[in-house]
């Protein structure tokens, strides 16, 4: 029995690197998207944003204002402009992402003791940049702001400096970072589509190969060998553990290799990971046999899977939370593996979970595996039973 | 299927994922080391935010960091022991607060919140009446509240019909060297490769651009509204996009010769190019030849064009250049496809 499975499993192994589809699917896909993927990250955190400064006060604290901006990390002043149509015109060519308007009077406003406005206008298309811009000036307006106000404490309260200094801020927070401290945006995102390019090119490729059906014409020469023509379970379940095998190698090429290429953390225990990757292989697995069913073509499910990969990254809720979604799509999500795929593997590789506490996800796609199974039996077994012509599969 | 239904679909739906606009209610912890009436207020102003949503009151350490390595929190802040005291003594309690990076979106949002929290509160205990001298406020030109449903929204159905106006090329065009139909398709053109080539281009095009300009215009009422110079000079850069585009397409399939190939090329290229194209992370932070990359996709010019007409009014000039590069890679496109499919229908015609 077992060598009749192993003898299935090896016949399909063999076809994904002597089918010319396959061969780009199954194994060049994973290779090549794990690299090319995270490559426009490869400095991870953006720094030092080019930006300007309208200076309409033009005195020495508007300088020390300057140069306490062109201090901060995420931002390089390029230009100081002398009106604010210059800084707008430049933001428009795309020479600077952001300005900061010094307001005319700054200095004789805050020495008599009025209050004044900083204005930062970024650009609305780049959020990220956004925050980084915002967040360099704002600090560097709060230091500024800060001496000024530490004096007005003392003076107003008649207590000392560091008693003012304290008054100013009573309770400082300190913020730790637990996972991705470097707060680079290639740990945020590749990990995600790294299970993403697993799922896809695992379901695209099933569907490319035909999945668990019997005399597939692509196959001519040996669409009618003994292998080819097993009886359902042998071939459904032989055939699922050729990619089953494979796509391990993949995780655990993710693993060894492309984390440390990429610098990310690697926490994950080799328990959790290997149940992870149980479940969610067997989840994509059996989705794939039941898609390549549906098909009468062989490039059907690439064309399609194509233009949903959009969609199911962001069903993962890797960058948006699953509350805020609208529920038909939270529901829609819970048919795909990657719903609960990719919160698990960031539990387990990024953060270092245990089974318990990622078992919220790994029971969901074991739940996906088991339905998926029955489904993909079924419809294989009444694919068999069809007598369709037309289609290449 | 993949001329209307997918590409549509798709990006309403993206665009409706986004209906919530921004990020709120973001689960939080807190674990309670000093029960006075100090941290109870910082707690009440914590539950009152709209942004944060105090979900998990931890009894030490461990069980809030279980609770965000199952995802149920962001992030949690631990009041010290004898909070209140130390404060009325000016001993500056530092107030650890713990976040998850992983999530970087919302981790941006909850502590850019809390940190409000803690600063209102703090300067209002013993200078109430001594306001901050500098006030800081942030604008995003463009998309002034910050709604992700117009700023990513936009980016995405762009990103999608980039990728729709290759696949389709790639279908129309090889799908008569798919299905041996090559012969039948040249008859039907009276024999004339100049005629089926229009014929099959030029819808492919229009259809594309229209429906690309229809989901444009849904999505974009979640912005400022664009004048009608902006919206010409952004449906232009939009035709010569799926110019470009259509054009990459019929040349991949005159590279491969065969559809499953053709569209294996234009999912490498098509798929991850949102990433590449500098809306999410800029361009100017990749590396050199990433930057190359990312300049040779019609993506990138696009998506410059439509973030130059949010900002409103500084003309369209600035827009001229990458126009005039998506048209120039339109023209370069169809040239190489229609000398390549031209000599594939040439072969296909014989054989």
């Amino acid at each position: 029995m077992i060598k009749r499975l192993l003898k299935v499993t090896f016949s399909e192994w063999k076809l994904f690197f002597t089918d010319p589809a396959a061969v780009l699917l199954l194994v060049i896909a994973g290779f090549i998207y794990a690299f090319y993927y995270p490559t426009p990250y490869l400095k991870q955190v953006v720094t030092e944003a080019p930006v300007g400064i309208v200076d309409l006060d033009k005195t020495a604290m508007s300088r020390q204002l300057i140069q306490m901006s062109r201090a901060a990390q995420q931002i390089d002043v390029k230009y100081v402009f002398d009106d604010i149509h210059q800084a707008k015109l430049s933001m428009a060519d795309g020479n600077i992402y952001g300005y900061m308007i010094i307001p005319n009077n700054m200095e004789r406003d805050i020495r008599t003791g009025q209050k004044v406005t900083l204005n930062v206008f970024t650009h609305g298309a780049y959020v990220m940049l956004h925050g980084n811009i915002g967040t360099a000036f704002a600090t560097s307006g709060l230091t500024l702001g800060a001496e000024t106000k530490i004096k007005r404490i003392a003076l107003d309260k008649q207590v000392p400096a560091k008693s003012a200094m304290a008054m100013r801020d009573p309770f400082p927070i300190q913020i730790q970072t637990l996972y991705n401290r470097t707060g680079s945006y290639s740990n945020y995102v590749v990990p995600s589509v790294l299970v993403l390019i697993l799922q896809q090119s695992l379901i695209i490729g099933i569907c490319t190969l035909g999945g668990a059906r019997a005399h597939r014409k692509f196959r001519k020469k040996k669409q009618e060998s003994a292998a080819e023509n097993e009886s359902l379970p042998y071939r459904y379940f032989g055939r699922s553990l050729a990619y089953f095998l494979h796509y391990a190698c993949f995780i655990a090429f993710y693993h060894f290799v492309v984390y440390n290429v990429f610098d990310f953390p690697r926490r994950g225990e080799p328990l959790p990971m290997i149940v992870f990757a149980v479940v969610f292989l067997s989840a994509s697995i059996n989705l794939g046999m039941v898609l390549s069913q549906v098909f009468l073509r062989r490039e059907t499910g690439m064309q399609i899977f194509l233009f949903l990969s959009i969609p199911i990254l962001f069903l993962s809720n890797f960058s948006w939370p699953r509350y805020l979604i609208p529920d038909w799509m939270a529901a829609l999500s819970a048919i795909l593996p990657s719903s609960y795929a990719v919160p698990a593997w960031i539990s387990i590789e990024q953060m270092g979970a245990g089974i318990q506490d990622a078992s919220v996800f790994l029971v969901k796609m074991g739940v996906q595996s088991v339905i998926y199974l029955g489904l993909g039996l079924l419809l294989s077994f009444l694919r068999d039973k069809s007598k369709l012509k037309t289609g290449d599969m | 299927m993949i001329l209307l239904v997918l590409p549509v679909s798709t990006s309403i739906f993206m665009v409706h994922f986004f209906s919530a606009e921004s990020i709120q209610r973001i689960p939080i912890g807190i674990i309670h080391y000093d029960y006075s009436k100090l941290s109870e207020r910082l707690e009440y102003s914590l539950s009152a935010n709209p942004v944060l949503d105090l979900k998990l009151h931890c009894s030490d350490f461990s069980e809030c960091e279980r609770g965000i390595r199952r995802g149920e929190i962001q992030a949690f802040i631990v009041i010290p022991y004898q909070f209140e005291k130390r404060v009325l003594r000016y001993e500056t309690p530092v107030v650890p607060i713990y976040s998850n990076g992983q999530y970087y979106l919302t981790n941006m949002f909850a502590l850019k919140e809390i940190r409000s929290v803690f600063s209102t509160i703090g300067s209002n205990l013993f200078t109430r009446h001594i306001k901050e001298p500098i006030k800081t406020e942030i604008h995003s030109v463009g998309n002034s509240t910050g709604n992700y449903q117009g700023y990513l929204g936009l980016g995405l159905v762009t990103s999608i019909f980039h990728m729709s106006s290759i696949l389709i090329a790639v279908y129309v065009f090889s799908f008569p060297l798919r299905d041996r139909k090559t012969k039948e398709y040249i008859d039907a053109a009276g024999g004339s490769r100049m005629i089926l080539w229009f014929a099959s281009v030029v819808p492919l095009i229009l259809i594309s651009w229209f429906l690309m300009l229809a989901v444009y215009t849904y999505t974009h009422r979640f912005l400022a509204p664009l004048t009608l110079s902006e919206f010409i000079m952004v449906a232009a850069g939009q035709f010569a996009m799926v110019l470009a585009c259509t054009g990459a397409g019929i040349s991949f399939v005159g590279i491969t010769g065969n559809m499953r190939m053709a569209t294996s090329v234009a999912g490498v290229i098509g798929g991850p190019a949102f990433a590449f194209a500098g809306q999410t992370f800029p361009i100017i932070a990749m590396p050199f030849f990433v930057r190359c990359f990312a300049f040779l996709l019609p993506l990138t010019h696009l998506l410059k064009i439509q973030s130059q007409m949010i900002l409103g009014d500084v003309g369209l000039i600035p827009s001229w250049d990458s126009l005039v590069i998506l048209l120039g890679m339109g023209l370069f496109w169809h040239l190489l496809g229609g000398r390549l499919i031209f000599m594939r229908w040439k072969k296909w015609n014989h054989d």
